[in-house]
């Protein structure tokens, strides 16, 4: 006989600290404090839906489907991204260890009232990306009553990433994005390379051109955006996949695909990285005023300056490891 | 032989490849900062680069192949994996659970280090500086051996975003809002300064493909704990060190600020509350110099 189970409800006065604004109206964004009691299960927007029906009806948030699948109700506790539907509140009072939560819109977006931020320029990034189907001929068939049949391996490889919602979460939180306004943010490289390894589609050189405009190499693979994801599809990965099917296409001519091969290949010889010459790997003749500044102080404190690393006792048995990986990824193709 | 009983704690010693060039001091004072609170570090000699998930760009199941190696490497001397590095404990821990939840591509590595005669059994515990002191060394052992409390120091604590991200990269602590670093620091005796720029990229992984970014990101976490008029930062993955210090002048003026702010790799601070000179730590290595009274 299994024991029954008898839920535990708790209850905890917390404060909710939300982000005001109003453009126009506002010089800067303020606080405002409501007091709240949390239960067992209440989620964020549960929470925002009782401030505004109970204490401020001007709260202005955006929320739809409370499914966790419209992704529009994306806003910020404690500085992380959340969908507002699917997250509950007590296990992050817990975690933080104090009744009190901050609620702020999603950044790197200009903020249209409160929480409501203008996605547009997380969709006008996307949409560069060709972010649909184009037709391959040699794999969908001529008439429509023929079904385009794909193998249950073909879709694991993208499986996962077809269950983006757009909710902007991983956009909000990224690094790369923060800093350069005009890079494309994690969800649309998730998406482009979705598209670019789905075998009906015939249109992965262009999306690999309009990712590499986008910014392919400014991802700093902080992993942020794998943290946030409410639908787990790591857009970080996407990324490195996104690479790696653009040098495999040829682009070999960028500082970001030389320190790939760089890396690959100095493990394999050295079993390290030659960083003292990586300046001039990755940057071509312009790298040695780096190394050159490196050496002068490597003599300050009167260490050897060398320009080739030397092999680790390990890169014997790891150079086999690469070898039997050749053979592997030969048959493979 | 190692002998397990003698006191001391164990860990096999993945020092991974950021202690190259001026940075090779870091790998000398390790040993003996860990000395203070009884533990030692054993080379994993088999060991090579994580690759930094970048060997992920060419060729995932390299990336997978040699981490699993490095594992198995330290599975074999029968200790605890640990690494000071913030990228090698992100990489390898990926890589083992990747392993662990794929059966299929966990035999698959092992089928290919077989050429190597190694096994990974993906048993391993892989730790970091920050675990290793707070939770394995503990906070009351480290608090013993602290002779030269730092007290009135104001730092802002620094973790970078590898031990931290994604959430399920590690197991010790959450990863939200994580202690671990703050913990340590408040047993060295320093006040710990909340500031905006925290949890902030660094922006090492750009030095390559984009420095210009690089900078920037650089610029605006030094610039969070500038406005807080702390003394000193302290963080505990030795690549954001390289750019925080390193390059720290080249962030300020790609960012148009002009100030200097000093920072410590965590185990520098460490050995100086446990009474280590601050010749000792060749602190004099550093780009900001640093001037602890002590």
């Amino acid at each position: 006989m299994s024991e029954k189970i008898i839920p535990t409800r708790e209850k905890i006065l917390a404060n909710i600290r939300i982000q005001r604004f109003t453009p126009d109206k506002d010089r800067t964004p303020y606080f405002d404090n409501f007091k709240v009691e949390v239960e067992t299960g209440m989620t964020v927007l549960e929470a925002l839906r009782l401030i505004k029906n109970q204490q401020d009806s001007s709260l202005t948030f955006r929320a739809f489907c409370r499914s966790a699948i419209c992704g529009s109700c994306t806003v910020r506790v404690n500085a992380d991204p959340v969908l507002a539907c699917s997250t509950q509140l007590l296990p992050i009072i817990k975690d933080f260890g104090k009744a009190s939560v901050t609620i702020t819109p999603m950044s790197n977006l200009p903020i249209l009232r409160d929480l409501v931020v203008d996605i547009d320029p997380v969709i006008e990034k996307l949409a560069k990306m060709h972010p649909y189907l184009m037709k391959n001929k040699e794999r969908i068939p001529k008439t429509l009553e023929q079904e385009s049949l794909m193998s249950q391996k073909e879709l694991t490889q993208f499986g996962q990433l077809t269950d983006c919602i757009l909710c902007g979460a991983c956009f909000s939180t990224c690094s790369a994005v923060k800093v350069d306004k005009t890079y494309a943010g994690p969800l649309s490289f998730a998406k482009a390379y979705r598209f670019s390894i789905d075998p009906r589609d015939s249109f992965r050189g262009m999306r690999i051109q309009a990712s590499m405009d986008q910014g392919l190499w400014s991802c700093v693979q902080c992993r942020k955006c794998i943290k946030v994801c409410p639908k787990d599809i790591r857009p970080a990965d996407s990324i490195r996949d996104m690479r790696r099917i653009a040098i495999d296409d040829g682009i070999h001519d960028t500082p970001g695909s030389r320190r790939a091969k760089a890396y690959t290949d100095d493990v394999e010889k050295f079993g390290q990285v030659n960083k003292p010459m990586l300046p001039v790997i990755v940057n071509g003749t312009k790298g040695w005023a780096a190394i050159e500044a490196a050496e002068v102080g490597l003599k300050k404190h009167g260490l050897e300056v060398t320009r080739q690393v030397c092999k680790l006792p390990g890169q014997s048995g790891s150079a086999k490891v690469y070898s039997k990986i050749r053979e592997i990824e030969k048959k493979g193709k | 032989m190692i002998d397990l009983n003698d006191g001391n704690m164990h860990y096999a010693f993945y020092s991974g490849c950021c202690f190259q060039g001026a940075d090779a001091r870091f790998f000398e004072i390790l040993g003996d900062v860990f000395d203070k609170v009884d533990v030692k570090l054993h080379i994993i000699a088999e060991a090579v680069c994580c690759g930094a998930g970048v060997i992920e760009e060419r060729s995932e199941l390299t990336s997978l192949s040699i981490n699993a190696r490095n594992m198995a490497a330290a599975e074999k001397m029968g200790l605890p994996f640990y690494t000071p590095c913030s990228t090698c404990f992100n990489v390898i821990s990926n890589v083992q659970k990747r392993l662990r939840e794929d059966t299929q591509l966990f035999d698959q590595v092992n089928e290919i280090l077989a050429v190597d005669n190694i096994e990974y059994k993906g048993e391993c515990k892989i730790t970091h500086t920050l675990w290793m002191l707070a939770q394995d060394v503990g906070l009351q052992k480290l608090a013993e051996r602290v002779t030269h409390p730092l007290n009135g120091l104001r730092v802002a604590s620094y973790y970078g975003c590898h031990t931290r991200n994604p959430s399920d990269i590690q197991n010790y602590e959450s990863s939200d809002n994580p202690t671990s670093l703050e913990d340590i620091l408040k047993v060295l005796g320093v006040d710990i300064v909340d500031y905006d720029t925290r949890d902030e990229c660094c922006g090492y992984h750009l030095t390559w493909p984009n420095n210009e970014l690089s900078m920037k990101m650089t610029g605006s976490v030094l610039q969070g704990a500038q406005k807080q008029d702390v003394d000193l930062m302290v963080t505990s993955c030795p690549l954001c060190f390289k750019n925080l210090d390193g390059v720290q002048p080249k962030a300020l003026a790609a960012t148009g600020q002009d100030f200097r702010l000093p920072v410590l790799f965590l185990p520098e601070l460490v050995g100086l509350a446990c009474g280590m000179s601050p010749k000792e730590m060749k602190l004099d290595w550093h780009t900001v110099p640093v001037q602890v009274r002590l």
